[in-house]
């Protein structure tokens, strides 16, 4: 359990999929579950594996490498703790890993990659949003962990030293 | 079919059944309901920000209003079904309170997509014989009462708990409809050039349609600079005219067989297909950001049974009612249905088509960019206006289907001769639902 953002973060007893994600982030490990039977990867914590229905999973490593998919920069606050954050970046990352699976035999043109939900935050500072000037899709971003407990970490992203993967694009 | 094992270790089964479209395609007979279901009355409240009343005082006055407007009494009707996010007050105690013995009731949780998947269960219903006549109704102080996504603005309140799956977004601060979209929205301008400009126009259409309804709640005309200039709610996609206009409401609409809709007081509408709620591979609020491509709508999926089932085409439509939470949302709705190309949605919305006078008329309303938030359902209610040739402007013969068709300020808002009418909605860019309604 952690406080942040006049939020109590809490992993409840019956919570089995969140259980030992905030752990990991703790040891500075960004993890996402790996499916035991069929061996692919999800981007979203879930109770089962959409490729093959199994049950089975444990926890990956990953880099924590990736590149900003889509952004949105928040100017009203919903939620009160954030209205001095405001403007903030949250950014859709698409990790590195298993990049663009093809889904159900490519039918219908779809794939899968592993994307994650956070803000993106200040390369030195992660208790602070980037500015939005420098939020684009294409820059490539790295993890950080914002220590909230002692059992407890919160990943976030932050742009890192790389080359964007391609022209970086924001909405003029 | 002939089959193909799959070869990632693990998968269990083989490729036997699933081709495109498989379930709601081309090719595929699927018993539908095509014409035997009507729309005999509708019934809404005024549109407020401040009602100062109960959703069960609203939700009576709208169901109230729709038994008038179908000349049905209320030992005539025996089915309710309503939708709610923990808002509206519930089927047995409206029923109650204007005195209805239900034979079937089901109260239903859900937002945008609603409307025209509960249509679609209140045909089903009666085709089972469990009741012939059904009010489905949604009653909500969506702007005094419970807000879409949270009320911005109130004083800091005890932290709040988060579990379960909200722990995946909620600390990153993102919880309402215009943040929980906008990476598609984002997206979508990226890979096609869809542009603020082309957004405005929805806007645009809608405030010149509500211009023409006395009942809308924002009935002033706006241009796209008024749009443009607007603050931002969420960039890049959302300044606050790009979002509806959230209001205190009750809608409701009745529907029974075709059979009994002939001795009724209006004209019935004929209910030729119905959608819902249909739904992408990755279909979670968030989760459908995992699957590519997140610039399409689950309209991609619906439209074919939607338009199987009515054995009709895009092209054959003459009125749209698009779920308009935010302009973008219609734009991804007409390319989802076939209306344009996927990333075409942005001319389509922009090159005149759907204004009044235009090809295809969106949103005749006002919308619910205009005319008020209902979580779908008074878009529903126009169409069948629309289709009574009954659109209520100041024509002084609109009544008797008699208009002036001058879409001027304060004039018509009927469009000519309108015979097919559909309705899109809207759960997130995962879930879509339709209703395509016939004179």
């Amino acid at each position: 359990m952690a406080e942040y953002m006049n939020l109590i973060l809490e992993v409840q007893p019956t919570d089995s999929e969140h259980r030992g994600y905030y752990e990991s982030a703790r040891q500075g490990r960004l993890v996402v579950q790996r499916c035991t039977s069929c061996g692919l990867l999800r981007g979203i914590i879930g109770a089962a594996c959409p490729f093959c229905t199994s049950g089975g999973w444990e926890w990956e490593p990953v880099s924590g490498k990736g590149t900003i998919y889509s952004y949105e920069i928040v100017t009203q606050a919903i939620q009160p703790a954030f209205r001095d954050w405001v403007p903030y970046p949250v950014v859709l990352v698409e990790l590195d890993e298993q990049r663009g699976v093809t889904w159900r035999w490519g039918i219908e043109d779809e794939s899968v990659s592993l994307r994650l939900i956070t803000n993106l935050v200040q390369r030195d500072d992660p208790t602070k949003p980037e500015d939005e000037a420098n939020v684009a899709i294409g820059k490539r971003v790295e993890v950080t962990f914002l220590n909230l407990a002692d059992d407890f970490a919160l990943p976030q992203f932050r742009l890192s030293d790389e080359d964007p993967e391609h022209e970086p694009w924001q909405a003029g | 079919m002939g089959s193909e094992s799959a070869t990632v270790k693990g998968f269990w089964w083989i490729r036997t059944e699933y081709s495109a479209g498989s379930g709601s395609g081309t090719g595929e007979i699927v018993t539908g309901l095509k014409d035997k279901y009507c729309i005999v009355g509708i019934g809404e409240t005024s549109y407020s920000r401040n009602s100062g009343r109960s959703t069960r005082d609203l939700g009576a006055e709208a169901v109230r209003n729709a038994l008038a407007d179908a000349g049905l009494h209320p030992w005539d009707v025996d089915g309710m079904i309503n939708y709610h996010v923990g808002d509206s007050t519930l089927s047995q105690t409206i029923a109650t309170d204007l005195g209805i013995r239900l034979d079937f009731y089901t109260d239903t949780f859900g937002g945008g997509s609603s409307t025209e998947t509960i249509i679609g269960i209140a045909t089903g219903v009666i085709e089972a014989g469990l009741c012939h006549t059904v009010a489905v109704y949604r009653s909500m102080n969506g702007y005094s009462g419970l807000r879409q996504g949270g009320s911005p603005g109130t004083v800091r309140p005890p932290a709040k708990v988060v579990v379960g799956p909200d722990l995946d977004t909620t600390p990153y601060g993102i919880t309402s409809p215009a943040q929980n979209f906008q990476f598609t929205f984002a997206r979508h301008m990226y890979e096609y050039g869809t542009t603020s400009e082309q957004l405005a126009h929805v806007k645009v259409a809608c405030s010149n349609h509500a211009s023409n309804n006395p009942r809308a709640y924002y009935n002033k005309r706006v241009t796209v600079d008024d749009v443009l200039d607007s603050r931002w709610i969420v960039k890049p996609a959302c300044h606050l005219l790009d979002c509806c206009i959230e209001t205190d409401n009750a809608t409701c609409v009745i529907v029974t067989s075709t059979d009994r809709a002939r001795h009724l007081r209006q004209r019935p509408i004929k209910i030729k297909s119905v959608a819902g709620r249909v739904n992408k591979p990755f279909q979670g609020m968030y989760s459908h950001y995992q699957c590519d491509p997140i610039t399409r709508q689950a309209g991609y999926y619906a439209n074919r049974v939607a338009f199987r089932n009515a054995d009709i085409a895009p092209e054959d439509i003459q009125v749209t009612g698009c779920y308009d939470a935010f302009t973008f949302t219609p734009v991804l709705l007409f390319e989802g249905y076939g209306f344009c190309d996927e990333g075409g949605g942005g001319d389509y919305v922009s090159n005149g088509t759907i204004n009044l006078g235009g090809a295809r008329p969106n949103n005749t309303s006002g919308g619910q960019l205009c005319e008020g938030y209902t979580h779908g359902m008074n878009l529903v209610i126009e169409n069948v206006r629309q289709l009574r040739h009954q659109a209520d402007d100041s024509c002084p013969g609109w009544e008797n289907g008699v208009h002036s068709y001058d879409y001027s300020e304060g004039g018509c808002r009927q469009v000519p001769d309108a015979e097919l009418a559909m309705n899109m909605g809207w759960g997130t860019p995962a879930v879509a639902s339709a209703l395509i309604l016939g004179r």
